[in-house]
């Protein structure tokens, strides 16, 4: 235990924990490994009005039961979170809750992860004491994708209050009275707020809920893994909800230096969508004319052997490639002797959260032009085609808007990508490869935070991510080019950042495994490393 | 026969002034701007003045509207949707269109006992009306209220702003007569 002289010392439940001053009950509690219920109080929204009640407790000295969101502590006090007291008026406070409940959790979204069955069942009351008719509101739509279920509502106000001091937009209120108590808008006005999605992912119940992911999947059916937003280049922690390898959801990751507890909706539909649509799944050469299908080893050998008959050409790069990948691709066009590459970023209106200003929706709509820019890549509107005859390099830019005749001048054309648009089917060889949502790897974020991504899905068919194929293609070259040993390539994603880092001054002082939960910032090069690793 | 002011009320909304006008611009006329005046001039905030904008658009119109709301929130610099919340909190406002007379019968124990429930039958039998909805032509809308706080002079019936007391049902054709005909307003 800390002995520090500006803390506080007191006891929760037995335990003895020392807080800084000012820190309310709740949160020390959860400091010591208790956790009390809450559904008022979110740690992302200031106000606490402590007006569920669910979470008081009982302190020693004090006449009544506390609401442990809003006392601060003090020297010396004892708290008792499961003490009969307590844990009547929990129970109490839950029946009440549930007097009008239509308890459908059967067909409810948020079941499985709903704070009400959780503490119910806590409660252990065996049956219902309720003799009367349900009160019934029905439900409501609240914004052009959030339905509103007025009866599985508690009115906590979380996101009345998301709304109001978070989005800094008074327009989610609280309407009627007592036990008509329903959240809603002006009427004829929904909703209509770049961040207004958060309100889903506070709600501790099923009152509100998006309506492109209503009946979709139950909680315990979906596999969760954390992931980097590539919506724009905030990078937004998230986590991807994955069901039968199609994302059905993404919900916000806690971050404190990035996001808060927030992510905007562009992001949401972004990356729900980002996985869709046709894709390149087997390496395609073409070695008479036609492309035709190989295997790996075959396709890279074949593309070793192009690549060495090609003197100078162009790359075009994708702002959505990984750090690992984008590295990769500038070691194989060194060793080409092709220098520049260019990549292109779409852009979008930035909206800012008046509650957190640091999340924004920005205006450049990729998760790592900064990684781009890192390797030597020059940002442009619209890459020209390379110079009639000489080499060209596409990685990962879908080429969706170029002319159906784009890069076919190129002496060899090759496309490393996941999408086969009219442009890509120029290339003399494809080389198809993962999604971000299919692969480790990391990304840079605007102001420079290297941020991890996991693999949430089965990547389709022989793809494989970015660095892992370029890095055998260098390492087919160097053979060619009569190295002694064959080149080493990295087989997980730890030790291609770990050549990448090696290499990059800027990321001189990283271990992939060092990366914690909130990223690391680049340092300037030359500079002694310091970065705010978590 | 003329409004009655009530004393308990009366003190409480000295600016009782306006006559009914269902078309009548909120703030568009003299006295609207006057009337706003008046009223912000007894507050330190704006948003204080809400409760009693709520009250003057319901004297001038016999309802609030949602223009009314989004009207009422822009001279109070709040949003539509926080007028909406306040003004839904309360029953007393009208968010839909009521007869032009509002009768609201007491049926709190006191008047209960005094038998409030012969003087909402006699009323709604004699407007031809069913309780809460407003009769076609707009004249009377009558309603079962909770306690109107005269327990003393039981039955308490109140209409818009006036109080009767001592109500029996053998009175409420001498009220219902003392009330306006259709074509007036």
């Amino acid at each position: 235990m800390t002995e520090g002289n500006d803390l506080i010392n007191l006891i929760i439940d037995g335990i003895e924990i020392a807080v800084e001053p000012g820190t309310h009950v709740i949160d020390a509690a959860e400091r010591a490994g208790v956790l009390i219920p809450r559904y008022c109080y979110h740690p992302g929204i200031p106000s606490r009005p402590a007006q569920c009640r669910v979470c008081l407790v009982e302190i020693e000295g004090q006449p009544k039961l506390q609401p442990s969101c809003k006392m601060t502590v003090t020297e010396g006090m004892v708290v008792h979170t499961a003490s009969e007291e307590a844990e009547d008026a929990r129970r109490a406070v839950i029946e009440l809750l549930l007097v009008n409940h239509p308890l459908d959790c059967p067909i409810c979204d948020a079941a499985g992860q709903c704070m009400l069955q959780d503490y119910a069942l806590e409660t252990e009351q065996l049956r219902s004491r309720l003799h009367e008719e349900k009160l019934v509101q029905g439900r409501d739509r609240i914004a052009d994708d959030i339905l509103y279920f007025a009866d599985r509502c508690i009115i906590c106000t979380r996101c009345v209050r998301f709304m109001s001091e978070v989005a800094g937009d008074e327009t989610l209120i609280v309407a009627q009275r007592g036990d008509r108590n329903v959240i809603d808008t002006f009427p004829g006005r929904d909703l209509d707020h770049p961040f207004q999605g958060n309100i889903v992912d506070v709600c501790p119940v099923g009152a509100l809920v998006h309506e492109d992911f209503l009946f979709k999947a139950r909680f315990w059916d979906m596999d969760q893994t954390a992931s980097i937003c590539p919506g724009c280049s905030t990078g937004c922690n998230v986590t991807i909800d994955v069901k039968e390898n199609q994302i059905v959801r993404v919900k916000p990751r806690h971050n404190p230096e990035v996001n808060s507890y927030w992510m905007c909706d562009h992001g949401r539909k972004h990356l729900v969508m980002s996985n869709r649509g046709e894709r390149a799944d087997v390496p395609l050469i073409r070695p008479d004319g036609r492309l035709v299908a190989a295997d790996w080893s075959e396709a890279l050998a074949w593309v070793a052997d192009r690549l060495l008959e090609v003197t100078g050409g162009d790359a075009v790069v994708s702002p959505d490639s990984a750090n690992e990948s984008l590295f990769f691709l500038r070691e194989l066009l060194d060793r080409l002797g092709i220098g520049g590459g260019s990549f292109r970023v779409p852009t979008g209106e930035e909206a800012t959260l008046a509650g957190f200003p640091k999340l924004a929706l920005r205006a450049e709509r990729a998760p790592n032009t900064t990684g781009a820019e890192l390797f030597g890549f020059a940002r442009v509107d619209d890459p020209a085609p390379s110079p009639a005859g000489a080499g060209l390099i596409v990685l990962e830019d879908p080429l969706a808007d170029h002319e159906p005749e784009w890069g076919g001048e190129a002496a060899f054309f090759l496309y490393v990508g996941g999408r086969l648009s009219s442009a890509a089917r120029n290339a003399h060889a494809v080389l198809p490869v993962t999604g971000f949502a299919e692969m480790e790897g990391s990304f840079t974020n605007f102001e420079g935070r290297v941020q991890r991504f996991h693999q949430a899905l089965r990547p389709p068919g022989l793809a494989r991510p970015a660095w892992m194929v370029l890095s055998r293609l260098i390492a087919e070259l160097d053979l060619r080019r009569g190295a002694e040993t064959r080149t080493e390539t990295p087989l997980e994603v730890g030790q291609a950042f770990a050549a990448m880092a090696v290499a990059t001054p800027e990321l001189g002082g990283f271990e992939w495994d060092s990366i914690g939960p909130k990223g690391a910032r680049l340092v300037a090069a030359g500079d002694a490393v310091s970065a705010d690793v978590a | 026969m003329s409004r009655r002011l009530h004393p308990a009320v009366a003190g409480a909304q000295p600016f009782q002034l306006a006559e009914r006008d269902p078309d009548a611009p909120l703030f568009g006329s003299e006295e609207g701007r006057e009337r706003l005046e008046a009223i912000l001039s007894r507050y330190p905030t704006r948003r204080a003045a809400l409760l009693p904008l709520l009250g003057y658009a319901q004297e001038l119109h016999g309802w609030i509207s949602t223009g009314d709301m989004e009207e009422i929130a822009e001279v109070l610099e709040l949003t539509p949707a926080y007028v909406w919340s306040v003004a839904s909190f309360y029953t007393m406002y009208n968010k839909h269109p009521a007869g032009r007379h509002m009768i609201q019968v007491c049926t709190n124990i006191s008047c209960h006992l005094n038998g409030a429930p012969r003087v909402l039958e006699e009323f709604l039998e004699q407007t031809g009306t069913v309780e809460g909805e407003t009769t076609e032509d707009g004249r009377f809308t009558v309603l079962e209220a909770e306690c109107l706080g005269a327990c003393g002079f039981a039955t308490a019936v109140q209409i818009n702003d006036a109080y009767h007391e001592n109500v029996t049902p053998e009175k409420v054709a001498e009220i219902l007569a003392s009330l306006d005909g259709p074509e007036s307003s």
